[in-house]
């Protein structure tokens, strides 16, 4: 114990990263069986390059598409819906 | 580490450094059995306080400027902690152990570990325990969330619920009251350590607020588990109310700024406050760490139907591909939407309904059923093409589609023939919410659609 007291106050830095992680393994055994809450993260703060945003330049456009599909009309659905609307159109001019 | 020498070197040390994480680590519970073995072993009840009161004033000496209630008050903390070690060596231990299968032992080191916030808290109300020192706050406050669940889970397994007790019990009684006891309790601990950063009037870089998101942080967790959105509100009014003497939002660890706003979006988004939610949640998504799966994959089961109700949007491939649960969970749904496949929009929301309602996104999902008919209704526009062409005139979409295309639309893929005063009360319904430009004329039996954006915000 002594001597792995000495060895954190030489390098108190990685002493400080080792152990929140050792804290991570112990607490498994408990883990909730519910585990749909937000997770505490391992570490405290983070740079602005290691955020979500800042992975790949621009990425964030491509996240989202607009809810309809134009060149989709190939599908068994669209091909299903055009005949059906051959059918109506049929019957009304009959 | 066990009250000799080096623990008392260690707090001179990280006194005279100011440095709080540091100092929350000696009053962790988190560390290996053997560890906390020796801990407890280390002392008896008898020595425990003259040993710290020694050690600390010894090296307070050293440091200097330590007052004596304050030494006196670090020394009740320990010793607390110091008796937490032993009643939580003995939970771990008895687990498995058939013997002692009766007993509560959780329970027990829940409420040890109370006492020692209790004192912790009371060291900062009367012994002048400094502002750097509250992270050892956050560690003894997470921990107390984390033996309350345990506490409750264990007396939960030991001690079923028998229903026949408790049909025997008046009408009022509710078995799920009783299964969150202790968390409830945790809940009101907590938010007497709440009030106590919050309260603080010190200036703002000596102020207990600095402690005030972590904290909320983990009432808000705790009022997510107890289900009460309501208790969850006032602790953001608090914070509201208490904005002008904050430090910045932005000043504080993204770590706590992410788990806030995440909260805050899903409480937004309870409330069916999706445009809030959807900044609330956009800006956790944002300083989010980039690992955090598991985080990340939660802000987008909230995300995701906030976006399909405010901006119409969808998740692309590429969005959801790190993530299958997510897949599984909404691409059926966005396919069908997104082709306007309206009877197996509704098959895909059934086959899901029981994790949706889970998550609480069903309601907020089922409303994606207006886009999907939306979409439907656009493509029976499309497919009628445009009008004849006049020389040297732009080509114009034929605007007059009658009622019966659309409902042979609606009707298509499911058994069902659906009758024409329903299909004019959907119409007439998509032109309300803006979904659609135009109106019905029923005496021809058409919907004479705008030639100016039939289908305003999808180009056409």
């Amino acid at each position: 114990m002594a001597s792995s007291q000495n060895a954190n106050k030489k390098d108190s830095k990685t002493a400080a990263e080792a152990k929140p992680e050792q804290a991570v393994t112990e607490q498994k055994p408990a883990a909730l069986e519910e585990d749909d809450e937000f997770e505490d993260f391992p570490v405290d703060d983070w740079e602005a390059e290691e955020t979500e945003a800042a992975g790949g330049s621009g990425a964030t456009q491509h996240l989202w598409e607009e809810s309809w599909d134009d060149d989709d009309t190939s599908d068994d659905f669209s091909t299903q819906l055009k005949e059906e609307l051959k059918k109506v159109e049929a019957s009304k001019k009959r | 580490m066990e009250f000799s020498a080096p623990f008392f070197n260690e707090f001179a040390e990280t006194w005279s450094r100011q440095d709080g994480y540091r100092l929350a680590r000696t009053l962790s519970p988190e560390i290996p059995t053997e560890q906390l073995r020796k801990i407890y072993m280390s002392q008896n009840a008898h020595e425990i306080r003259n040993t710290l009161k020694r050690g600390l004033q010894g090296n307070a000496a050293l440091v200097g400027g330590i007052e004596h209630a304050e030494v006196q008050g670090w020394v009740e903390v320990y010793a607390a902690y110091w008796n937490a070690t032993g009643v939580i060596l003995a939970a771990r231990e008895s687990s498995g152990d058939d013997s002692r299968a009766s007993q509560l032992t959780w329970t027990k080191v829940y409420e040890a570990w109370t006492e020692l916030l209790n004192l912790l808290l009371r060291g900062y109300q009367n012994a002048g325990f400094e502002a750097w020192t509250i992270p050892c706050l956050y560690v003894v406050s997470k921990n107390l969330r984390t033996f309350a669940i345990m506490a409750d889970e264990e007396r939960n397994s030991k001690n079923p619920i028998d229903d026949s007790a408790a049909a025997n019990l008046q009408d009022d009684f509710d078995p799920e009251t009783n299964k969150h006891q202790k968390l409830e309790d945790c809940a009101r601990v907590l938010g007497r350590v709440f009030t106590l950063c919050q309260a603080d009037r010190a200036p703002i870089e000596e102020s207990r607020k600095w402690g005030s998101y972590y904290i909320a942080n983990l009432l808000l967790k705790t009022y997510f588990k107890l289900n009460s959105a309501s208790l969850s509100k006032h602790i953001l009014n608090s914070l509201r109310a208490g904005r002008g003497d904050m430090p910045d939002f932005s000043a504080f660890p993204k770590s706590q700024q992410v788990t806030f706003k995440y909260h805050q979006g899903v409480l937004a988004f309870l409330e069916e406050n999706y445009g809030e939610a959807e900044e609330h949640l956009t800006d956790a998504w944002n300083l989010c760490h980039k690992n955090a799966m598991r985080n990340k994959e939660l802000i987008l089961t909230y995300l995701i139907p906030c976006h399909l109700i405010t901006s119409h949007t969808l998740p692309t491939e590429k969005l959801l591909e790190p993530y299958p649960r997510l897949q599984k969970l909404f691409l059926p749904l966005c396919r069908c939407i997104k082709r306007g496949e309206l009877h197996k929009f509704d098959l895909a929301l059934q086959e899901g309904e029981d994790e949706f309602v889970k998550r609480r996104i069903y309601l907020t999902l089922e409303r994606g059923r207006d886009i999907a008919l939306r979409n439907l209704l656009r493509k029976v526009f499309i497919a009628r093409g445009f009008e004849e062409a006049k020389e040297g005139e732009k080509p114009v979409r034929r605007s007059r589609v009658p009622v019966a295309e659309f409902a042979a639309a609606i009707s298509l893929g499911s058994q069902e023939k659906i009758d024409n005063d329903e299909v004019e009360c959907l119409l007439a319904n998509m032109i309300y919410k803006g979904h659609m430009k135009g109106y019905i004329s029923r005496q021809h039996g058409i919907v004479v659609l705008s030639k100016s954006g039939a289908f305003p915000g999808t180009r056409v």
